[in-house]
C-alpha cells in the first residue's frame, strides 16, 4: 500500500543531500541503435573468451535481439557477453 | 420640545447597564475534548512525542548509515573514475579517453553509467550523454538530475571536470537504488509516526481509565465527606504505591479533622456548661435584689457581685481566646532570646507573698542563668498558672518548690506542691479545656490554667509531664509539674 508521506519527512532527502550540488534539467542519453550492437559485437570478437560459454550464447542472443528490433535488450546481452568474456 | 427619553429601569436605580452576555453558556465537553484535556492524555502525548523524536533520531542514524553511505560511495566511485579518465587524457589525449569511455560503457551490463567527453567547442567526442547540463557552470562540479535513457526517466548524479584545454569530461551514475531506499525509509517513518499517534491515543485512553479507577475510592470518599458525613475513609488495598499513599494521607487528615471537630464540640459544650452557671447565678442575684431589696446599699452590693460574676465570665473567655491564639502559633513571631532566671524570680516574688499569706513556704532553686529562646510573656503566664495551682492546692503550712536546671539542650522547670495530687487517669486528661479533677471541684478555677500551659509548651516545642509530688500526708501526696523547654 502506497502512502503519501508527511511533508516533514520530505525534508529528510534535502537534509541528506550534499552541499555544492546543483539540480540540473533532465539529460538524455544517446539512443542505442543497431550500429552500437555491431560495435559491441566487434569489440567482443577478438577477445579470447568470446567463443566460450556463456559469452558466446549471450552474444548470439544479443545480436539476434538487436536484429529483431529489441536494441536495448540486445545491448544488455552483448554487454554481459563482454563481461563474461573478460572473466568479470 | 421633545420630551426627555424615559430612563431605563436599570439606570434609574443606579445599577450598571446589563452586560450583553449575562449568562455564561454551560458547556458540556464531549468525550474527545475530555480526553484531549486530561492529564493522562498529555502524559501519553509527551511519551508519543518522545517516541517520535527517538524514531527521528534513529531514522537519521539509519539514513546516514545506509542511503548516506550509498551516496558517498557512489560519489567516491564517480570522482575516482573521472580523475582516472582525466589522468588518461593528460597522458594520451582525446582518443585514448574516448576508447576508455567506450570500453567502460561496453562493460556496463546494468546500464547505470553515463559519460561524455566534449571538445573545447562543445562538440561531443565520446560517451552516451547527448550534452552537458544546460545550467552547467565551471564552478559547480556536481549535478543531480533526471536522466532519460531511451525515454525512461531515472535519477542520476553527474560529476563534470573541465580539462586544461577547455574540453569537458562528465561522469555519472544512476542513483535509483538510493532513491528507492530513501522512499522505503520515508514510508517506514510515516507508518511509524502513524502508529505512534495511534498508540498515543490508545495509551491516553487506557491511562485515563486506569487513573480514574485508582482515584475512584478517594474521589468517592471526598464526595461523601463533602456531603456532610465525616465518618467514611478511603478504602486501602494494601499496595505500596502513590495512590495508597494519597489514601493514607487523606485518612490521616480526616482523622485529624474529626478529632479537631470533636474537640471543638467538646469545648463548645464545656463553654456552654461552665459559663451558663455563673451567668445564671449573676442574673438570679440581680433579679432577686431588684425584686426584694429597697436598700440602696444592698442593691449596690448585689450589683457589685453581679459585675464580679460577669468579670469571671470575661476572664474565662479571655483565657479561651489566649489558648486558641497560642495553639494557632501566632505568637511564634515574638520569640526572642531571653534569660529565664529573672522571669522565675518575678513569678516567685508574685506568688511568694500569696503563699506566705496562706502559711505556705515557697522554695526556689535555679542556676545563675538559663538562656532560652521564646516568648517571655507566655512563659511567665505558664509558670504563674502552675504556681497559682500549687498555692491553691497545697495544704496550709505546706511547701511549694519552684526549681529549674539546665540540661543538655533543654531547660527543665519543676513546680512541686503538697496538694491532693492527680490520679493516673486525670493526668491523661489534664490539659483538656475546662477539665477539672474531682478533688478540685471545691477549689475556685476554670479548668483552663493547665490548658494554657500545655499550649505554651507546645508552642515552644517542649514537653509537659507530671510526676509525684513532695507531700508527706496520705491524702496529700502532692504533684510535680515538669516543663522541658528546648534552648533554641
Amino acid at each position: 500500500m502506497r502512502t503519501m508521506p508527511p511533508r516533514l519527512f520530505l525534508l529528510l532527502p534535502l537534509l541528506a543531500s550534499l552541499p555544492g550540488t546543483a539540480a540540473a534539467e533532465a539529460l538524455r542519453t544517446v539512443p542505442q541503435d543497431v550500429s552500437y550492437c555491431r560495435e559491441l559485437a566487434a569489440r567482443l570478437a577478438p577477445l579470447p573468451g568470446a567463443e566460450k560459454e556463456p559469452a558466446r550464447s549471450l552474444a548470439e542472443e544479443g545480436v539476434r535481439l538487436c536484429d529483431d528490433g529489441y536494441v536495448r535488450t540486445g545491448v544488455a546481452k552483448l554487454r554481459r557477453a563482454l563481461k563474461a568474456a573478460q572473466g568479470r | 420640545m421633545a420630551p426627555p427619553p424615559h430612563p431605563r429601569p436599570g439606570h434609574a436605580a443606579g445599577r450598571p447597564p446589563p452586560h450583553p452576555v449575562r449568562r455564561r453558556v454551560q458547556q458540556h465537553p464531549g468525550p474527545l475534548w475530555r480526553l484531549l484535556s486530561s492529564t493522562s492524555f498529555r502524559i501519553a502525548l509527551l511519551f508519543a512525542t518522545l517516541f517520535l523524536l527517538a524514531g527521528l533520531a534513529f531514522t537519521g542514524v539509519l539514513w546516514w548509515g545506509t542511503a548516506g553511505t550509498l551516496e558517498r560511495q557512489i560519489d567516491a566511485a564517480i570522482r575516482a573514475d573521472a580523475l582516472a579518465l582525466a589522468e588518461r587524457w593528460r597522458e594520451a589525449g582525446d582518443d585514448a579517453v574516448a576508447e576508455a569511455i567506450s570500453e567502460r560503457l561496453a562493460l556496463d551490463a546494468e546500464d547505470q553509467t553515463a559519460y561524455l567527453l566534449t571538445a573545447p567547442d562543445g562538440r561531443r567526442l565520446a560517451g552516451n550523454l547527448e550534452q552537458l547540463p544546460e545550467d552547467y557552470r565551471t564552478d559547480i562540479q556536481w549535478y543531480a538530475m533526471t536522466l532519460l535513457r531511451d525515454g525512461i526517466p531515472g535519477e542520476a548524479r553527474l560529476y563534470v571536470v573541465q580539462l586544461p584545454d577547455g574540453s569537458h569530461l562528465a561522469v555519472g551514475r544512476d542513483v535509483g537504488e538510493k532513491l528507492r531506499l530513501r522512499a522505503l525509509l520515508t514510508e517506514g517513518l510515516a507508518w511509524s509516526a502513524g502508529v505512534a499517534i495511534l498508540f498515543a491515543f490508545a495509551g491516553a485512553w487506557l491511562l485515563r481509565r486506569w487513573l480514574e479507577e485508582r482515584l475512584i475510592p478517594a474521589t468517592a470518599t471526598a464526595a461523601l465527606i463533602a456531603g456532610g458525613d465525616l465518618s467514611p475513609r478511603v478504602p486501602l488495598a494494601g499496595r505500596d504505591d502513590e495512590f495508597e499513599a494519597l489514601g493514607r494521607s487523606m485518612n490521616t487528615m480526616l482523622d485529624r479533622i474529626a478529632h479537631l471537630m470533636e474537640g471543638v464540640r467538646g469545648v463548645s459544650d464545656a463553654i456552654a456548661h461552665d459559663l451558663r452557671t455563673p451567668i445564671a447565678r449573676a442574673r438570679s442575684r440581680l433579679e432577686e435584689a431588684l425584686e426584694t431589696s429597697d436598700d440602696p446599699a444592698a442593691l449596690k452590693g448585689a450589683l457589685e457581685r453581679g459585675i464580679a460574676d460577669l468579670d469571671n465570665v470575661t476572664r474565662v473567655f479571655q483565657a479561651v481566646l489566649r489558648i486558641a491564639e497560642v495553639e494557632a502559633g501566632a505568637r511564634r513571631a515574638a520569640f526572642a532570646p531571653l534569660d529565664l532566671v529573672p522571669l522565675l524570680a518575678d513569678a516567685a516574688e508574685l506568688y511568694g507573698a500569696t503563699a506566705e499569706e496562706n502559711g505556705q513556704t515557697l522554695r526556689t532553686e535555679w542556676p545563675k542563668s538559663l538562656p532560652l529562646t521564646g516568648d517571655r510573656d507566655l512563659l511567665l503566664q505558664a509558670i504563674a498558672n502552675l504556681l497559682d495551682n500549687a498555692v491553691k492546692f497545697t495544704v496550709p503550712g505546706g511547701t511549694i518548690t519552684l526549681s529549674a536546671e539546665m540540661q543538655e539542650d533543654a531547660v527543665l522547670i519543676r513546680v512541686a506542691d503538697e496538694g491532693p495530687g492527680l490520679s493516673a487517669e486525670d493526668r491523661q486528661r489534664v490539659g483538656e479545656r475546662f477539665f477539672r479533677a474531682d478533688s478540685a471541684r471545691a477549689t475556685p478555677g476554670s479548668g483552663l490554667g493547665i490548658s494554657l500551659v500545655r499550649a505554651v509548651v507546645q508552642l515552644h516545642g517542649g514537653m509537659l509531664w507530671f510526676e509525684d509530688g513532695q507531700g508527706t500526708q496520705p491524702d496529700y501526696p502532692g504533684l510535680t509539674v515538669c516543663l522541658g523547654l528546648p534552648v533554641a
